[in-house]
């Protein structure tokens, strides 16, 4: 039985294979690295938003609505064109040419393209401002009748969050989090757009190379869904480990 | 000189190449945002309803489908419909319907999950006590279950439109000439004013997504 003919000849070099992997292995650790920075920045956004004093909330509430209600795609052009134009042409030259940070144990680590970081700011500012809506609708969970009691208990403010209403929020926030970093390593797709060499781009080149697009795209498709059920594995786990529940 | 370049290049941003029989710009996304729009939510009413209808190897085989399109990123169901779809229909398929249907499908599977939960949410007593009035399970769901289910989805699905719209700047990606496609065009000439075009155009869009966000909000409040 002969193969029909859009499925093309043959399968993918190793080669290839290998581009994909490591297309894969930059969506993994972009988005890692977006993960943990929208997540402190989440926080920050919703402490600003929660905080009694003024100035604090309303350039928070502003800053979130202006991030979720334009496109990402748009804000990451806008970091890599917008932002990148206005640096003077020293510092982009210094950006664009390699470096090299030295570690112990002979390792290097080296500086990210202007490309990488563009899509770093872009996707943490973006992603925080979806954290933050859902941390602060986890901390909502937890009634004002529980830090009402915390009060007569004598706590201080930091004590009736600490004790009494993260330990409760947490539970609700975990799930939708996960999603929110789900969420993450779906976007991450958007940075092929400048030029950071992540899955979809990958599965893009080695698409024109070699024309074979249903495997190309067959396993990049692949390795999303592995990526996105680890995330969602790992998740889980930690929540079924929690002791008291 | 950013209004010199704003004037010439607005035709250009709102409509395209409209008077040349080529519609781009704004007015490409608002056209391409529509029909995908209508599509998903027809295709999200009927998927949800058939999840809560079905036979359970349907609702099996339709919450794979789901899950599967929910981990993929809204890209890479764009390059499977630009493969697909010409094999599909045996025909050249335009870019911009590859970008619609990829939109549809993607935004009726998270739609669909919505309907699900909606109609989930309406408390059992209603069913039985459409039963006990003599109504056929299908006319207890169009007469006694859909009205107020609907109402209460209505926020989700103004949130999915939003996305939608917001998504359907990925065109740019595949060559689609939408707004952000055509501002990069107008950067790319001009090569002078890339943080005014950029956040002219992000304004364009802050603006579509809070009157669809502000027109959803006064849906929700008007009485049945």
């Amino acid at each position: 039985m002969t193969p029909p003919s859009w499925l093309g000849q043959g399968w993918l070099a190793p080669h290839y294979l290998g581009w994909l992997l490591q297309g894969a292995a930059m969506t993994a650790a972009l988005a890692l690295c977006v993960c943990l920075s929208a997540t402190v920045l989440g926080v920050l956004l919703t402490a600003a938003q929660d905080s009694k004093q003024r100035w604090l909330q309303w350039p928070a509430r502003l800053f979130c609505s202006l991030h979720r209600n334009s496109p990402l795609l748009v804000q990451v052009l806008l970091w890599y064109f917008g932002v990148g134009g206005l640096l003077p042409d020293q510092a982009m030259q210094w950006l664009n040419s390699p470096h090299q940070l030295p570690l112990p144990l002979g390792l290097n680590l080296s500086w990210p393209s202007f490309e990488w970081l563009a899509a770093w700011i872009a996707l943490s500012l973006y992603s925080a401002c979806f954290i933050s809506g859902e941390l602060a609708a986890g901390l909502r969970t937890v009634g004002s009748g529980q830090r009402l009691a915390g009060r007569a208990l004598g706590m201080s403010e930091w004590q009736i969050f600490r004790f009494i209403v993260l330990p409760q929020a947490l539970r609700h926030i975990r799930q939708p989090l996960l999603g929110q970093y789900t969420a993450i390593i779906k976007n991450t797709s958007l940075t092929m757009a400048i030029g950071v060499a992540e899955l979809s781009y990958t599965s893009r080149q080695v698409e024109s190379e070699t024309l074979l697009a249903f495997q190309a795209f067959a396993v990049a498709t692949l390795l999303y869904l592995l990526l996105v059920i680890a995330t969602q594995l790992a998740g889980s786990q930690r929540s079924a480990e929690e002791p008291g529940r | 000189m950013m209004l010199t370049l704003l004037h010439d290049n607005l035709d250009y941003l709102l409509w395209g190449n409209l008077t040349r029989g080529q519609p781009g710009g704004l007015l490409l996304t608002l056209g391409i945002s529509l029909a995908a729009g209508m599509l998903a939510t027809l295709g999200g009413l009927v998927g949800g309803v058939a999840l809560c209808m079905g036979g359970p190897r349907l609702c099996r085989v339709l919450d794979t489908l789901v899950q599967i399109l929910r981990a993929i990123p809204v890209l890479m169901l764009i390059f499977w419909c630009y493969f697909l779809l010409p094999i599909l229909f045996g025909i050249d398929i335009p870019g911009v319907l590859t970008v619609i249907a990829a939109l549809a499908v993607i935004n009726a599977a998270y739609l669909s999950q919505s309907v699900k939960a909606g109609i989930d949410a309406i408390g059992d007593g209603q069913w039985r006590a459409a039963q006990a009035l003599g109504m056929t399970r299908w006319q207890a769901l169009r007469y006694i279950i859909l009205p107020p289910a609907l109402r209460a989805m209505l926020p989700s699905f103004v949130n999915q439109w939003i996305t939608l719209l917001k998504d359907s700047s990925l065109a740019y990606v595949v060559g689609v000439a939408e707004f952000t496609f055509v501002a990069t065009q107008i950067n790319n000439r001009e090569q002078v004013y890339p943080l005014q075009i950029f956040g002219l155009l992000a304004i364009g869009y802050l603006l579509l997504c809070s009157t669809l966000e502000w027109l959803g909000r006064r849906a929700g409040r008007m009485p049945a």
